[in-house]
């Protein structure tokens, strides 16, 4: 029985790091979706909003569950204001300047937040931390659920968003065909801003609620998630927010399993190698269309 | 090569900063500190061309960091093992370098742009890791293990000799990129990088370029990375980390990308930026800078520093042309 019970320990832990990928790979999507660009800072973003909540933790001593909503709005600024005066400027010059954009933006940014916060490792308190819910053999944390629980909140939140409001109307057609939301009288511009504010309200989100499951953070945490939610971008389909759903939680068993089964060290890099794997078979990636 | 031609090679801009590079240790005087600082940027010129010439294809790698130490450990381990000078191991080193460059290579040829970011960033990751773990009784794991020097330091002025053997080594790298870039091989990158599809229509083989770019990339790449590991003494795997990856990328850009002078103008602004910085005491301003000038270069200065006289010659022209219309305006006008 007893390995039932890892089995059953390494499908909790990977759905729970699969939702901080989830939530950074459908902000990734969202933003290549409309924009067709690739924000390789996009783990800056979740690292400031981690920082944020806990600087707002420190200061109002209030439930982090509740200052991560503030932490999205003030991401979402930060967001729009980086889509305005970095990328925009660089829209359809070539795919390597975007790559490159976000280079500089991972310097500006990780070093912004070790000027502000220092470099030393940190951690935040869960209001919940000593709440277990038993599941069978496992005592599993009451954070644990109330990540996943908040994840698909926020996605159906931005489901409903997306197919239900105006503005989410005018995002799917300005993803669909640029030129025929212009025609139509669509702003693809502030659709941009908009998409890219939201993304970076996602990484945001997945920053507070990583570090609220007691994960440690520095200025430099943001990088690997990012990575992940890359890898997980290409199994999934570049654009595809299904794909980034399926992938994140495939993705964040797979990667627990290899580090419990391989040992530690493996545990970053295994997703690297199935990336290399899956795109010596499909250069595309799993779901991705040939074409652009 | 007849004389008319051999100057007009002096007026290139590589050849011109190789020779203030020779010129520059006896006017500091010998100093020990700026000799280690133009060592360590004449090998990072060499990186920066090795990686400009896979951009030069089209391909924008972000992990050469693993070609750079996997040049780095095998230089050090075959010098180890078998006493022979780290001036002929170092080739051993990015021969090896070129094979793994082959290798990812392979998946690389096929990916767009993002993708092949992804992928090289990620092999940087997995040879640190395979270093560390499976290879760790020979490489010391994250310790690290000492590195035979270039010269012993037993020599008197080793580090001058040093110097210039690094100098001899980077001008026979930059004259080579030279001679690829301007050989058919150069044409074909040329024309891959501009588009993909008319090349293959005119009869370029896309993935066989594309392959060769990598191998000859990851070659220089890991005689740079042996180069420096030599010069320090030692070697740990820090060497794969994402600065050393990130660092030729900024340098290139600065300079002005796809030439043969971006990189090595690059490479010696931002050096004496980076280190005028650190003299003024600046920790992690100094990086928010590099950022910064990374993504104002990227926007305002596409084609880099070697493009700044021709947009200054532009904008002059402009202001004037600007200046005589409004004159001739107020003429006819008046």
């Amino acid at each position: 029985m007893e390995y039932f019970e890892v089995l059953l320990q390494v499908l909790f832990w990977g759905l729970y790091a699969g939702c901080i990928y989830i939530l950074l790979a459908t902000g990734l999507n969202l933003i290549f979706g409309v924009m067709k660009v690739v924000n390789f800072a996009h783990g800056e973003f979740l690292m400031i909003g981690a920082y944020i909540t806990a600087s707002l933790f420190a200061l109002l001593n209030y439930n982090p569950y509740v200052l991560i909503l503030l932490s999205m709005l003030v991401l979402m600024g930060i967001g729009t204001m980086i889509e305005r005066f970095c990328f925009r400027p660089i829209l359809g010059t070539g795919k390597l300047n975007e790559i490159f954009i976000s280079l500089g933006l991972i310097y500006v940014l990780q070093n912004a937040a070790a000027l502000v916060w220092t470099d030393e490792w940190r951690s935040i308190q869960s209001p919940y931390a000593s709440i277990t819910i038993p599941v069978g053999p496992l005592n599993v944390p009451l954070d644990y659920f109330i990540i996943i629980g908040f994840t698909a909140a926020l996605l159906i939140g931005l489901y409903i968003f997306l197919k239900r409001s105006p503005i989410g109307r005018a995002i799917r057609a300005t993803s669909q065909n640029r030129r025929g939301a212009m025609l139509v009288g669509i702003n693809v511009e502030r659709m941009d801003m908009i998409s890219f504010g939201i993304g970076s309200a996602f990484a945001a989100a997945g920053g507070t609620l990583w570090v609220v499951s007691g994960q440690v953070f520095n200025p430099y945490m943001g990088s690997m998630p990012a990575l992940k939610a890359f890898a997980i971008i290409i199994l999934g389909g570049l654009g595809s927010i299904p794909g980034a759903i399926i992938g994140g939680i495939i993705y964040g068993i797979a990667e627990n399993g290899a580090a419990f089964f391989l040992g530690g060290p493996w545990k970053d890099t295994i997703s690297f190698i199935v990336l290399i794997v899956v795109l010596i078979i499909r250069p595309v990636g799993l779901f991705g269309e040939a074409s652009e | 090569m007849n004389a008319e031609r051999f100057i007009e090679e002096l007026k290139s801009p590589a050849v011109l900063i190789t020779i203030i590079a020779i010129l520059i240790p006896p006017l500091t005087s010998m100093n020990p500190y700026l000799l280690n600082v133009f060592i360590i940027m004449l090998v990072f010129i060499i990186f920066s061309s090795a990686w400009n010439l896979l951009a030069y294809s089209g391909q924008g790698s972000l992990g050469h960091a693993a070609f750079f130490g996997i040049g780095g450990y095998i230089s050090t381990l075959a010098a180890v093992a078998t006493g022979i000078t780290p001036y002929i191991t170092i080739f051993l080193g990015g021969a090896v370098a070129a094979v793994a460059g082959f290798l990812i290579g392979l998946t690389c040829v096929r990916l767009r742009e993002w993708f092949l970011a992804m992928v090289t960033f990620g092999f940087a990751i997995i040879v640190q890791t395979i270093t560390v773990s499976i290879l760790a009784q020979f490489t010391g794991g994250w310790d690290g293990i000492a590195s035979p020097r270039l010269l012993p330091s037993s020599i008197p002025n080793y580090l001058t000799y040093e110097y210039y053997s690094v100098v001899a080594i980077t001008i026979g790298v930059i004259l080579f990129i030279r001679y690829i870039i301007h050989s058919r091989i150069g044409i074909a990158l040329a024309a891959i990088r501009e588009n993909e599809r008319e090349a293959q229509a005119a009869g370029i083989n896309l993935a066989k370029y594309k392959l060769l770019a990598f191998c000859l990339s990851a070659y220089i790449a890991g005689l740079a990375g042996a180069l420096e590991i030599h010069h320090f003494g030692y070697i740990t795997p820090e060497i794969f980390g994402i600065d050393i990856s990130f660092w030729p990328v900024i340098y290139t850009i600065l300079g002005g990308l796809g030439t043969i002078a971006g990189p090595i103008i690059g490479t010696i602004v931002l050096t004496g930026v980076w280190d005028g910085l650190k003299l003024a005491g600046m920790t992690y301003e100094r990086f928010i800078i590099i950022g910064l000038i990374l993504i104002i270069t990227v926007i305002f200065l596409p084609k880099g520093l070697v493009s700044l006289p021709e947009v200054i010659k532009e904008k002059v022209a402009q202001w004037r042309s600007g200046k005589e219309g409004q004159v001739k305006k107020e003429e006819t006008g008046g």
